[in-house]
């Protein structure tokens, strides 16, 4: 049975025609969404390692590479290397530790160049150690990589333009005087979805795990057991950067700190929650939630949801 | 959880600060902690929880219950020290021949008492009223004095092994202590140890200390002193104590200076090592 459109529909078409249509559209695509999302949290095939974690991937984990830098001027300050000058840039006190790590390696040249601890995130050779330590940590699986957060964004946008486009028609036949009850509880739902699915997680499941276990291994690092950071070693002083943010780094020496120009936070604890940075590894302000919100695929774009 | 044994081989002092040290040392059976800083409630620390799952020995160890006071020993604190003792299984407390508080002001930090018989009478009464309420026997130790009061009738040995005697008390004998008030008044630290009823010592104390003005501080926050080790070894040579527990209390120095502190008590002792 063929239902014609009548000349009082909207577009020409019939409310519970466009309304099969529509929801045939929106469950594939929020089947394929879905797909994709669960598949970025579940993180790639990854080559899972029991290679215990460093202090700076720890921090990436937790805060990104803001974090990342700062856990290795904690290494860095925590063994002696680095010292600040009155004027409020890094120096160095004698040639390189051994066994440092590239991040270290590079953050030690930028302070015997007498860098800014500000600047350090846009410094070269900071930003490709940041870069290898990204990579690193994606191809354990433990950060989402960007190929598969594009994916899983692409298909979220289609869902956002699929919203848009049940706005309009709700705003038409709202306007025509048309029942628009199963549509609006449609777009209500799909709205829901929409938000869930677009929070595209940076760190995957095995990345939180990761996170959680260095975090119940280190709990004697918490600012609160004021922790000797001379008995713990300059490891200790840089795992206690990534887990527990700068606070540790003024615990660990205040006056570096505040002449480094060091703001005091703590770690938010639920892992780095940042932007889609992918391969700046840079001065993007790490931390707080929703870091990820409207990032790349078209914002609030589509049809102008919410109408 | 398994029943703890008794204090045994070389402990350390579990401070929050070097949890993840002390956690970290593979042969170790036995710390002490400070019973005011442990929660008689809610969840314990959690580096204590993780020492108690691997049967580490822990044992409470009272700062604030001023057992040398004139007036009563506070029933609250000794509820509390008792509380902890059954939280952490522990096979026996300590406690301070000491006052910490006199007509109700706080002095903050243990004070020496005077030599008396009425000392003694007041000490006895204390412990006895701790006992009562107390599920482990309690060991007591005697604190470091500069000055000797003038009107001490006992000397210190006497005065320790008379309030044992009556109280039935354990020893903790802290070695750094001995050292001290023999150093500080020209006496010989071994003519004290042959007077003391070491059979009765439950474990030792060591730590460290530093020379200020010709007076030796049991500062518990510098490194074990040769003269303090050698006392050691002269301990154990006429009665080994079943336990020694080195006690840091600040300036905590790198986890390799520790450990060989650790080291050489085992080493002194003739105990395993725990490092």
């Amino acid at each position: 049975m063929t239902v014609y459109a009548a000349s009082g529909d909207t577009w020409g078409i019939s409310g519970p025609t466009f309304l099969r249509y529509y929801l045939m559209a929106v469950s594939v695509v929020v089947a394929i969404a879905v797909y994709h999302r669960v598949r970025l949290a579940a993180g790639s095939t990854a080559t899972m390692t029991a290679e215990p974690l460093g202090p700076q991937q720890v921090a990436y984990l937790n805060g990104g590479p803001q974090l990342a830098v700062h856990a290795a001027l904690g290494g860095l300050r925590g063994s002696g290397a680095i010292g600040v000058r009155p004027d409020r840039r890094l120096t160095t006190t004698g040639a390189a530790p051994s066994g440092l790590t590239p991040l270290e390696q590079a953050i030690h040249w930028a302070a015997h160049q007498h860098s800014r601890v500000g600047d350090l995130p846009r410094d070269e050779r900071v930003r490709i150690a940041l870069h290898q330590i990204r990579y690193g940590l994606e191809q354990r699986g433990l950060l989402t990589d960007d190929a598969q957060r594009a994916r899983a964004r692409f298909w979220t946008t289609i869902l956002i333009a699929l919203l848009g486009l049940g706005v309009l028609r709700l705003f038409s036949g709202l306007s025509n005087g048309h029942p628009v009850g199963y549509l609006l509880l449609t777009l209500v739902a799909l709205l829901i979805v929409t938000l869930v699915l677009r929070r595209a997680p940076v760190l995957t499941r095995a990345g939180r795990a990761a996170l959680r276990g260095v975090r119940r291994e280190h709990t004697h690092l918490a600012p609160a057991s004021t922790p000797a950071y001379a008995t713990y070693g300059a490891a200790g002083a840089a795992m206690g950067v990534a887990l527990y943010g700068t606070a540790t780094l003024w615990a660990l020496d205040p006056g570096f700190a505040e002449q480094a120009e060091i703001q005091r936070q703590a770690a938010s604890g639920s892992g780095w929650t940042g932007g889609s940075d992918g391969s700046s590894g840079g001065g993007d302000s790490s931390g707080g939630d929703g870091g990820s919100s409207c990032g790349g695929g078209g914002g609030c774009g589509g049809g102008g949801c919410g109408g | 959880m398994r029943r703890m044994t008794g204090p045994s081989g070389v402990g350390i002092g579990w401070r929050p600060e070097i949890a993840g040290f002390v956690a970290g040392l593979p042969g170790l059976r036995f710390v002490e902690v400070v019973a005011e800083g442990v929660p008689a409630s809610g969840p314990l620390p959690p580096g204590l929880t993780q020492l108690r799952e691997r049967a580490v020995t822990v044992v409470p160890h009272g700062v604030r219950l001023s057992l040398g006071g004139a007036e009563p020993v506070d029933p609250a604190r000794v509820a509390h020290l008792a509380a902890v003792a059954q939280r952490l299984d522990a096979p026996l407390v300590s406690e301070h021949i000491a006052f910490v508080r006199a007509g109700g002001l706080e002095a903050g930090h243990l004070l020496p008492l005077p030599r008396s018989r009425d000392a003694v009478d007041a000490v006895c009464a204390n412990v006895t009223r701790a006992q009562a309420e107390l599920p482990v026997p309690i060991a007591l130790e005697p604190i470091a004095a500069l000055v000797d009061w003038p009107d001490d009738e006992l000397d210190e040995a006497d005065f320790l092994t008379e309030i044992l005697d009556r109280t039935g008390a354990l020893l903790l004998l802290d070695v750094a202590n001995v050292h001290a008030n023999a150093r500080n008044r020209g006496a010989d630290p071994l003519a004290l140890l042959d007077r003391l009823p070491l059979e009765r010592v439950a474990y030792a104390h060591v730590a460290g200390g530093a020379e200020h003005g010709g007076f030796y501080h049991d500062t518990h926050t510098d490194p074990v002193p040769a003269a303090v080790l050698e006392l050691v070894g002269a301990l154990c040579a006429r009665r080994r104590p079943p336990a020694l527990l080195l006690e840091r209390d600040g300036h905590y120095p790198p986890a390799a200076d520790l450990r060989a502190e650790l080291d050489a008590l085992a080493a002194t002792a003739g105990f395993p090592s725990v490092t």
